[in-house]
């Protein structure tokens, strides 16, 4: 179910109406009406989708309690690595075996071995790589003895499932999602509040900003060799903005759903785009997913002590799986290899972390934002491009610099008009954001009547056809 | 509770009052409009009398000149909509009734479009100002699954079909801007395109007994207007047409032109005529039906 469907319309309602006012002070109730909802509502797009998350909640439940019993090592040891092999052989199997094998094949190809393998036709489970990411998240922490196992089946399934952030994120930490599972929820006003302004920015700019830009950008990704290199240079950008727009106004809808039914989720994106280096873009990109990946896998590796070498090692290694986490083509390795490289720099002259998010911006810092921005673009034509050599094609024709010619954009009076709203769009966006990030907030902060404005521009504005789905589902 | 409830209350009255104001000025606007597609021509029109319409998709659209049946003093105009399948051509023929056009003979395309069943929401879209305007288009779109939602959530039809009744849409017909679709009566030629694909595949294609032209036959028995219909030209390099011979096996009234034009000279796109093409077809249909 999509949250910008007219199902999700009736169903968002019908659930808090439930929760509030049919089973109001009743804990248990709620958290079983949040697991059957977050069951119909991951159903919606294939009830055959749920199997595999029931197992993976039943699988990581089971191994907790055990992890619970048990103080002997090998054993804790033996039963991590049973949860990390059935979520991960799971996530493997269904997002990258395919890739494996076709990979597998090209290779042996490439040096004149013909080989023949076939491959499978796996339906990739909507948000797979996110909640086998939080269910890990559960056990790892049971396994380190930084929480204790739950008890209640009910809990760890409706925080595995919990509609809001299941299919995009925020990744949650089990440590600070599941215990709001076992506290009562008292109705806020202002929180609620909150929440349903931040609903109504996230589908701002998902349909205002997002789904405007993506008309240019998927014609020019389509064939990048009949624009110009101006073309290039706005399709990049709205890539840019299109992502941004997608990805992080899922993650505030969820945010701001969240909220409606007394939860807390972490923020997911604190302003990125304003970000003075790549290592800022990273404490403001994607946060559940960048923690999650410093705590689970950079930390453990040894972090930034050690040599040199060692440093670097762990920091390709980080950017690489994550790149890797994206999806199944080489594509995505190429974007995280690309970030480890624009990173790397800032950690040899040990000034990756000149750019605390806490840090005031002066004056050279807009310059610096305007450079980061261009480099993270650049990073997103691997990222959107069907292939690395199509990237590659993309970026020469770019910097070929034969023409700055912007023809497509008012070459019929559609195209101008789409150009204008995307544009308008992208201003009103980064305007708002900048006031926001010099004002140091975590999230966006809106009055009733920024929330009624929005309503309309989301109406004037917003691109609803076909309902486009959130980019990241497909991760 | 309440105090969010209130607020809630408030977002929904501005959505709500939005929505209708939005709705209401939308489709006045395309209400006034009568020249820029022909779905608007037909739906603002006054009775006419016509000697032959021409019905059906851009194959239709492409290959029937209007201008040959105006030389033989035929009335005609040329109402095949590129996209379009039977469902809407069937209600373009139940609004053109409706509107107590006069019709003598109608020339249908039924070819590849018997294949298929559903709505183009190209087209359908086009049909969604006068949603509530017109009890065919009510009746002919009950069955529809999202019918419930585009007929009682103010707005919301227009938002579904942004592309074709969106704001550029409006802001184009407010302007009174105009378009080409109802020049040479109805008919839009081709170009000869040297880059085109001059082959199809069709072998996937399996022609039904289709409702809506079953809907046609009937509205023209019992409004006693000739039916012809036609299949109409595929380049030489085409898969399965066998096709066409399923066609006339379901259908023995479909008249065969599939192979009365012959050449890649002739085509636009292996299934669409050029202007050339398209004037030695229509020759051949008003030497054949309207002439023997």
């Amino acid at each position: 179910m999509l949250f910008n469907s007219i199902e999700f319309l009736l169903f968002l309602p019908t659930v808090f109406f439930l929760y509030w006012f049919v089973f109001k002070n009743q804990l248990r109730a709620q958290n079983v009406l949040l697991l059957v909802a977050s069951y119909i509502f991951y159903g919606w797009w294939d009830w055959r989708f749920l199997s595999l998350i029931i197992a993976s909640t039943f699988l990581d439940y089971f191994i907790a309690i055990q992890l619970g019993k048990t103080d002997v090592s090998k054993k804790r040891k033996f039963l991590l690595v049973i949860s990390l092999a059935g979520n991960l052989g799971m996530l493997g199997f269904f997002k990258y075996y395919n890739f494996f094998v076709s990979s597998w094949i090209e290779a042996w190809s490439s040096v004149g071995i013909t080989m023949e393998a076939s491959t499978l036709n796996i339906i990739l489970p909507v948000g797979i790589s996110f909640y086998t990411f939080q269910t890990l998240s559960y056990t790892i922490d049971v396994y380190r003895k930084e929480m204790q196992p739950t008890k209640s089946f009910i809990d760890f399934a409706a925080f595995v499932t919990f509609f809001p952030q299941l299919v995009a994120g925020p990744i949650e930490r089990a440590s600070h999602l599941l215990p709001q599972f076992y506290k009562n929820r008292t109705f806020d006003y202002q929180n609620a509040v909150d929440g349903v302004k931040l609903i109504i920015w996230g589908m701002f700019k998902k349909v205002v900003v997002a789904d405007n830009c993506a008309f240019f950008v998927n014609k020019i990704f389509e064939n990048p060799e009949a624009y110009s290199s101006g073309e290039l240079f706005v399709g990049m950008v709205f890539f840019a903005f299109q992502i941004y727009g997608d990805f992080s106004g899922y993650s505030d809808m969820a945010i701001g759903i969240s909220k409606l039914f007394g939860f807390d989720l972490m923020v997911n994106f604190k302003f990125p785009y304003f970000s003075r280096d790549i290592a800022e873009f990273w404490r403001r990109w994607h946060i559940s997913l960048s923690t999650w990946f410093r705590d689970y896998i950079y930390i453990p590796l040894g972090g930034s002590k050690g040599t040199q070498w060692f440093q670097i090692r762990n920091v390709m290694i980080i950017f690489l799986v994550s790149g890797f986490w994206h999806g199944a083509n080489w594509t995505y390795v190429v974007w995280g290899l690309f970030h480890a490289l624009m990173f790397l720099p800032l950690l040899l002259f040990n000034v990756n972390r000149s750019h605390l998010i806490t840090k005031s911006y002066g004056w050279l810092d807009f310059a610096k934002i305007g450079v980061t921005f261009l480099v993270v673009c650049i990073g997103w034509v691997f990222f959107r491009a069907d292939s690395i050599a199509d990237a590659f094609q993309y970026l020469a024709h770019l910097f070929e610099l034969k023409s700055l010619g912007l023809s497509l954009f008012y070459k019929t009076n559609a195209n101008l008009m789409i150009f204008a709203l995307s544009a308008l769009a992208v201003g009103i966006l980064s305007m708002q954001e900048l006031v926001w990030v010099i004002k140091k907030r975590d999230l966006p902060k809106i009055s009733a009547f920024g929330a009624l404005l929005l309503v309309l521009l989301i109406f004037f504005m917003g691109s609803f056809k076909n309902q486009m789905d959130f980019i990241y589902f497909q991760f | 509770m309440k105090q969010f409830l209130v607020f809630i209350g408030k977002i929904v009255l501005v959505l709500l009052l939005s929505a209708f104001a939005l709705d209401f000025i939308y489709t006045t606007v395309f209400a006034q409009s009568e020249a820029r597609n022909k779905v608007e021509n037909v739906i603002n029109s006054k009775p006419q009398d016509y000697d032959v319409i021409i019905l059906g998709t851009s194959r239709a659209n492409n290959h029937f000149v209007s201008e040959l049946f105006e030389k033989e003093g035929l009335k005609t105009f040329n109402y095949g909509m590129s996209g379009a399948h039977l469902f809407e051509t069937s209600l373009m023929l139940k609004l053109m009734i409706e509107r107590n056009w006069e019709i003598k003979n109608i020339i249908v395309e039924t070819d590849l479009n018997l294949s298929n069943e559903k709505r183009d929401d190209g087209t359908f879209g086009r049909f969604m100002p006068f949603l509530h305007k017109s009890e065919t288009i009510t009746n002919h779109f009950k069955k529809e699954a999202d019918f419930t939602e585009l007929y009682y959530v103010p707005f919301y039809r227009y938002i579904q079909f942004d592309e074709k009744v969106g704001f550029r849409a409006w802001y184009k017909t407010l302007l009174n801007e105009p378009t080409n679709t109802l020049a040479n009566n109805g008919y839009y030629p081709l170009g000869h395109n040297p880059k085109a694909n001059m082959k199809n595949n069709i072998e996937k294609l399996k022609p039904l007994r289709n409702r809506y032209f079953e809907e046609i036959k009937q509205i023209c028995k019992a409004n006693h207007i000739n039916l012809i219909a036609v299949t109409t030209p595929m380049c030489s390099n085409v898969k399965g047409m066998e096709y066409f011979k399923k066609v006339k096996a379901l259908y023995p009234e479909i008249k065969e032109y599939e192979h009365v034009v012959d050449g890649d000279e002739y085509f636009s796109s292996c299934g669409h005529l050029n202007d050339k093409g398209a004037r030695l077809y229509t020759a051949k249909i008003i030497e054949d039906l309207f002439k023997k």
